[in-house]
């Protein structure tokens, strides 16, 4: 290390998000050139907790490893125990679970948007987009009784049924935002004041992205097309028409675009469900456990989640593992935040929509 | 009648990781101690939306380091990896499964493991993102990832001893002491000490 340069620690709160993480830069001035970080803060044994709960508790159990992302991983745990025991979910739920889905990733894309506003210190925006956020909350609350955690996956299907009338309003609430989400993708895509902070800044080239196998928005900002669901579709996924935005300007910006767009996305998705789908049933009984292993896959608002079962023949599984979108992520940091100014180290944090929580279990 | 499927995935990458696998017929791991069932070296699934994955059992642990350049050579990436116990109590009985992701097929790769010294040689240098999955299998089943490039703690403090989770016995296990051989093991290995 040279007389100019010299190690600067931050964190571990508050560095984009009210979540610890620890950073070691190696800044040269005001220029960064070299990144490591400590995580393990908020690591809370979950995968051991996981094999201490039946099947079904493990449901609620796993819709807790994160807020934003909460539902993602009821339903991607719920596909891994129906890839176990063979069940196969009525067609209604499939929609169902879709539905929430995207509700979800609706919710979490405008989140770290705003966050984005607000790191930038361009607080009306970021009022702004919270208010438009605010609408999908308020489908949240209305149709599912909670503001984060929905609770409407289950083995087998969905817990509970959305009515008619729901059904109509959600997509009366999507009408609304659909022009406000428009005009907030136009402000990030033109406004030169979040232009000049995320543009050609935190980049993260292609073959980096692909060499650290990063997910999600992250990896389609750098113009890797993966989306779990056009590539291994589930669910309804293979009946919806929609499709995968993917930006190759590898900063800070694209991945913006690509959320903004996801969202516009994700509307369509929401309003296919309402229209397309069928009547029937939203579970599939039980089946009986035997010695097996399973995986499944989702794509939830920040990239692929995997999870791993292996029952044992009892109602409690032998070994539960996930991974999260997250963990594939934050080493493409050091990539990112290689040659930035330490002003910029928030926003490219913010950049990958982290998850500590998620991350660490 | 036996009910044919397609299998989807990339051919020559399904037979070059199949050429990795056991006879077989061939038991894995410590040959002296009771399976709880027959695995079969290989076998193939499709879930409920036809979305394929392919299981394998690797020949051992060493044979990793060969599947791992297939899969890159054709692109493949890594998910996960999943290191767990097939035995609780008494003598431990590790597994790691790797899975990767190819055009929207999941390959699966299993590596039993020596119990009295589990090791696994390290694929990072191959797929990067093998880095944190290796690190917190060390620290969590105390399983030796050999030539990693960076093989120092990710989410436990260096204080508390590696291999925490090989502490942690399923409930299912402890509540079926009187109808599996677990418990059983435990005790005979404890007799076995005592003598």
């Amino acid at each position: 290390m040279s007389a100019q340069t010299f190690s600067m620690p931050l964190g571990p709160v508050h560095v984009a998000l009210e979540e610890p993480v620890y950073f070691h830069l190696d800044v040269d001035g005001e220029t960064i050139r070299h990144v490591s970080l400590t995580s393990g803060h908020v690591h809370r044994g979950m995968e051991a907790m996981a094999t201490q709960r039946n099947l079904i508790q493990n449901t609620t159990l796993t819709e807790r490893v994160c807020s934003l992302c909460s539902n993602s991983h009821s339903f991607t745990y719920s596909m891994a125990v129906e890839n176990v025991l063979g069940i196969e979910i009525p067609v209604r739920a499939r929609y169902l679970r879709v539905l929430a889905e995207e509700i979800k990733r609706v919710a979490s894309h405008l989140f770290n948007t705003a966050i984005q506003a607000h790191v930038i210190g361009f607080k009306s925006l970021f009022m702004h987009v919270m208010e438009v956020r605010e609408m999908m909350q308020d489908v949240k609350e209305t149709v599912y009784g909670n503001r984060m955690n929905l609770a409407s996956n289950c083995i087998g299907g969905v817990k509970c049924d959305v009515s008619p009338e729901l059904l109509t309003y959600i997509r009366q609430q999507v009408e609304k935002m659909r022009p406000a989400v428009a005009e907030i993708r136009d402000i990030y895509a033109t406004n030169s004041m979040v232009l000049g902070r995320t543009k050609g800044i935190g980049l993260l080239p292609h073959d980096d992205a692909v060499r650290l196998g990063v997910v999600g928005p992250v990896a389609r900002g750098s113009g890797i097309a993966h989306d779990v669901r056009k590539d291994s579709p589930y669910a309804a996924y293979m009946d919806m028409d929609f499709n995968v935005p993917v930006y190759d300007g590898c900063c800070i910006h694209s991945r913006t675009m690509v959320r903004l767009d996801e969202v516009m996305e994700s509307f369509g998705i929401i309003e296919q469900c309402c229209t397309r789908m069928p009547d029937g049933p939203v579970t599939a009984p039980m089946r009986q456990i035997h010695v097996a292993e399973a995986c499944a896959r989702s794509e939830a608002p920040r990239g692929e989640v995997f999870y791993y079962i292996r029952t044992n023949g009892t109602d409690m599984p032998e070994r539960l593992k996930w991974r999260v979108p997250s963990y594939m992520n934050w080493e493409a940091l050091s990539v990112m935040m290689r040659d930035c100014a330490v002003a910029d180290v928030a926003l490219i944090t913010n950049s990958i929509d982290p998850c500590v929580s998620c991350t660490e279990r | 009648m036996e009910e044919q499927h397609i299998l989807h995935g990339d051919a020559e990458l399904m037979n070059g990781l199949s050429a990795l696998c056991a006879a077989p017929g061939v038991k894995l791991g410590d040959a002296s101690k009771p399976e709880p069932a027959q695995v079969a070296a290989e076998h193939h699934s499709v879930d409920a939306f036809g979305n394929a994955y392919h299981w394998y059992r690797l020949v051992e642990p060493g044979a990793l380091v060969p599947a791992a350049h297939l899969l890159k050579d054709k692109g493949a990436r890594l998910c996960m990896i999943s290191p767990y116990n097939v035995r609780h109590m008494g003598e431990m009985q590790p597994e790691v499964c790797y899975h990767f992701e190819l055009g929207g097929v999941v390959y699966n790769l299993t590596a039993v493991l020596d119990p009295k010294r589990p090791a696994v040689p390290s694929i990072t240098p191959v797929f990067d993102n093998a880095d944190w999955h290796e690190r917190e299998m060390m620290e969590l089943f105390k399983i030796s990832v050999e030539q990693h490039p960076n093989p120092r703690r990710l989410f436990l403090d260096e204080k508390l001893d590696a291999g925490i989770l090989n502490q942690a016995v399923p409930l299912s296990v402890m509540m079926n002491g009187a109808c599996t051989t677990d418990l059983w093991e435990r005790i005979l290995a404890g007799k076995g000490d005592k003598a």
